[in-house]
Formats: C-alpha cells, sequence, structure tokens
C-alpha cells in the first residue's frame, strides 16, 4: 500500500534509525493496547501482550510486505500475542467478578458507574476474546471490516456475523439482567 | 414471548448502523410502529449501540514507548535452525529410525544379546564377598528403544523447527 502514512518512519528504521521507531509506537500504542486489553481483559497482561508485539513487529519489519497497512499488520501481530498469552494464562483461573473489577476500575476510570453501562461490560466479558475484539474494533470507527477481518484472521463476512452475534447476545444479556434489578427491588 | 426472526434482528442492527437503504428503513419503520415487541427490541439494541458509541480507545501507562525502546535489543536471537535446516534434519532422523526398524525386522539384532556376570569381573584385590547379580543385556530391545526415541526427536522436530516458524513467519509477513 503506496499511501500508507507509517511507510516514511519504517524505512528510516529499516535504514538503520531505531529511535524513529518511537513514532511509531506512540502513534500506535493506544489501539495495539485496546487489542491485547479486550482479549487478555487485564490490564496489566495487556500492557505486557502489547509491548511484546511491538518488539516482534520491530524485529520483523523487513518482512512485511506493505500489501496492507501497517497498522494492521501490527495489530494483527498485537491480536496474535494476546491469544497466546491468553492460553498461557488459562490456567489462571479468573472468576467473572474480578474481570468486572476489571473493566470497572480501568475502562470506566471509576468516574461512570451507571448499572447499566456495568451490565453490559459483564455481558461483554463473557463473549470470546474475537467476538469483543472485532465488536471494539467496530465500534472505535477506526477499522473497516476487512481490516478487522484481517487483524482476527477470518473472514469479512464471519465478523459481520460477529459482531451482529455480539450485539444480539448483549442485548439479550442486559434485558436479562435489568429484568433480575427489576425483581429484586 | 414471540421470537422476532434472525433476518428482522439483522435489520434492525443494520438500521442502527444506517446500512439499510431508505426504502428498507421505511418498511421497517411501520413494523416498528405496529409491532411492540419489535420495538422493545429495537430499544435494548440501541442501549447497547449507545454505550459502544461513545467508547474510546484505552490508553496504556505513560512510560509504554520508553519500555518498549528499552526493550527492542532484548529480543531472543533468531534460533539458527532454519526452516530448510530444520527439515534436513528431520529427513535424517526418519530415515536413522526407518533403517533401523527394517534391521530389527530383518533379524539383524535377533543374536545381539549377552548376559553380563559381574562375579566374572577380576578385580586385584578380593574385596567382594558376596555374590553380584547378573544382567542380561537385549541388543534388539536397545535398538527398539532408539527407533521409538528417533520418532519423538522426529515430531518433536516437526513441531518446533518446522512448524511452528513456518506459521510465525506467515503471521509475519501478513500472508
Amino acid at each position: 500500500m503506496t499511501n500508507d502514512p507509517d511507510i516514511p518512519a519504517i524505512d528510516r528504521v529499516l535504514a538503520g534509525d531505531q529511535q524513529a521507531y518511537a513514532s511509531l509506537v506512540d502513534k500506535h500504542k493506544s489501539y495495539a493496547f485496546t487489542i491485547a486489553y479486550k482479549v487478555l481483559q487485564i490490564r496489566a497482561d495487556a500492557e505486557e501482550a502489547a509491548q511484546d508485539a511491538f518488539i516482534k513487529a520491530f524485529h520483523h519489519l523487513a518482512g512485511f510486505n506493505r500489501q496492507s497497512k501497517f497498522s494492521t499488520w501490527l495489530y494483527r501481530i498485537v491480536f496474535n500475542t494476546a491469544i497466546s498469552a491468553k492460553r498461557r494464562n488459562r490456567h489462571q483461573f479468573q472468576d467473572i467478578e474480578t474481570t468486572i473489577l476489571e473493566y470497572d476500575q480501568a475502562a470506566e476510570g471509576g468516574l461512570e458507574k451507571s448499572d447499566r453501562k456495568k451490565y453490559l461490560l459483564q455481558g461483554m466479558a463473557k463473549l470470546s476474546e474475537a467476538d469483543r475484539t472485532a465488536l471494539s474494533l467496530f465500534y472505535l470507527e477506526e477499522f473497516s471490516l476487512e481490516e478487522i477481518a484481517e487483524i482476527t484472521g477470518t473472514q469479512a463476512n464471519t465478523v459481520k456475523v460477529r459482531i451482529h452475534r455480539a450485539r444480539l447476545r448483549l442485548a439479550d444479556e442486559l434485558k436479562t439482567l435489568l429484568n433480575h434489578e427489576a425483581l429484586m427491588l | 414471548m414471540k421470537k422476532i426472526p434472525q433476518a428482522i434482528e439483522e435489520k434492525l442492527l443494520e438500521y442502527l448502523d444506517g446500512t439499510l437503504t431508505p426504502n428498507e428503513a421505511t418498511q421497517l419503520e411501520e413494523q416498528l410502529a405496529h409491532q411492540a415487541e419489535l420495538k422493545a427490541r429495537l430499544e435494548s439494541l440501541k442501549a447497547v449501540h449507545g454505550m459502544f458509541r461513545t467508547m474510546k480507545p484505552e490508553h496504556p501507562s505513560k512510560n509504554f514507548t520508553q519500555a518498549v525502546m528499552g526493550k527492542l535489543d532484548q529480543y531472543p536471537l533468531r534460533a539458527t535452525l532454519s526452516i530448510r535446516n530444520g527439515m534436513f534434519l528431520l529427513i535424517g532422523v526418519l530415515v536413522a529410525a526407518l533403517l533401523s526398524a527394517f534391521l530389527v525386522s530383518s533379524g539383524v539384532f535377533d543374536s545381539a544379546s549377552t548376559v553380563i556376570d559381574l562375579n566374572a569381573v577380576k578385580t586385584p584385590v578380593d574385596i567382594i564377598k558376596e555374590p553380584l547379580p547378573s544382567f542380561r543385556f537385549d541388543g534388539k530391545l536397545v535398538v527398539n528403544v532408539i527407533v521409538v526415541l528417533n520418532l519423538v526427536l522426529a515430531w518433536l522436530l516437526l513441531d518446533r523447527a518446522i512448524l511452528k516458524p513456518y506459521f510465525k513467519q506467515r503471521m509475519m509477513t501478513g500472508h
């Protein structure tokens, strides 16, 4: 892809200017971290996975074939690194309560804690990593379905189905939880 | 409660995303005006949609870039065994295993067995008073064990030196 704005920085890195990579890290760290966080759901693990992914990308930069955007290529590495980390950590039991707390503290920053939002995040924690990541990337509005497909290593149609299915499931979860809450009052 | 058909639910989502044609949108709005259940479903989907619309990317720690730049040189060095060399090694191991298996099945090692009698070992000073045990050495069994170990090694080579590096390479090049 010739109009990728990251190409000049990539060329500088490949020419030996290691510090030029810092600008790429700065530019993409938020989305990279977001992807890792959606998969891992624990900020410390997500940070480590995102860092690992940037380091892997740096060492394989010469292999980046420029057919897709650098960001898409990078986020795919982030997604795969996070998935691998998730598999490694699977034996570490984490119950749903912990997951919700993670979301509350980090995603909401303790500022907005409406019940509806809390329940929605609770529902989201029940989705698969791929569904959760696809849904988040879709709503971040930076990515087309094709790019999300490339990042998550699936077909665009599958991504569309995943996003639809996840939203329907979340709506169901929300309804169930709100009904339950109404009964408790 | 009547279940809303999947196709209609898909339409509701497309309506929220604004991807329906004006005609389809009008048609759906008419249905929504007459069907309370459909309207309720749209409201619950709208709640999900509205929540996500305000979603922003997460931010890592402030020293994230610094941490990455500091670790760039700590990356493990490339494995010295390339995929090509891994394949040669795998072929070598498989040939050795097959050859050994062929020799075993053709009876070459049938007579390669003996009994090791420790009492037959002469020591300069007669310090051992008790009789020592004797061991049976079965050459065929040893070769069979070597064949099995070779097969395990071949399996590990296939996984570590060929398949894993291959898929990793594919991931990095974006194919």
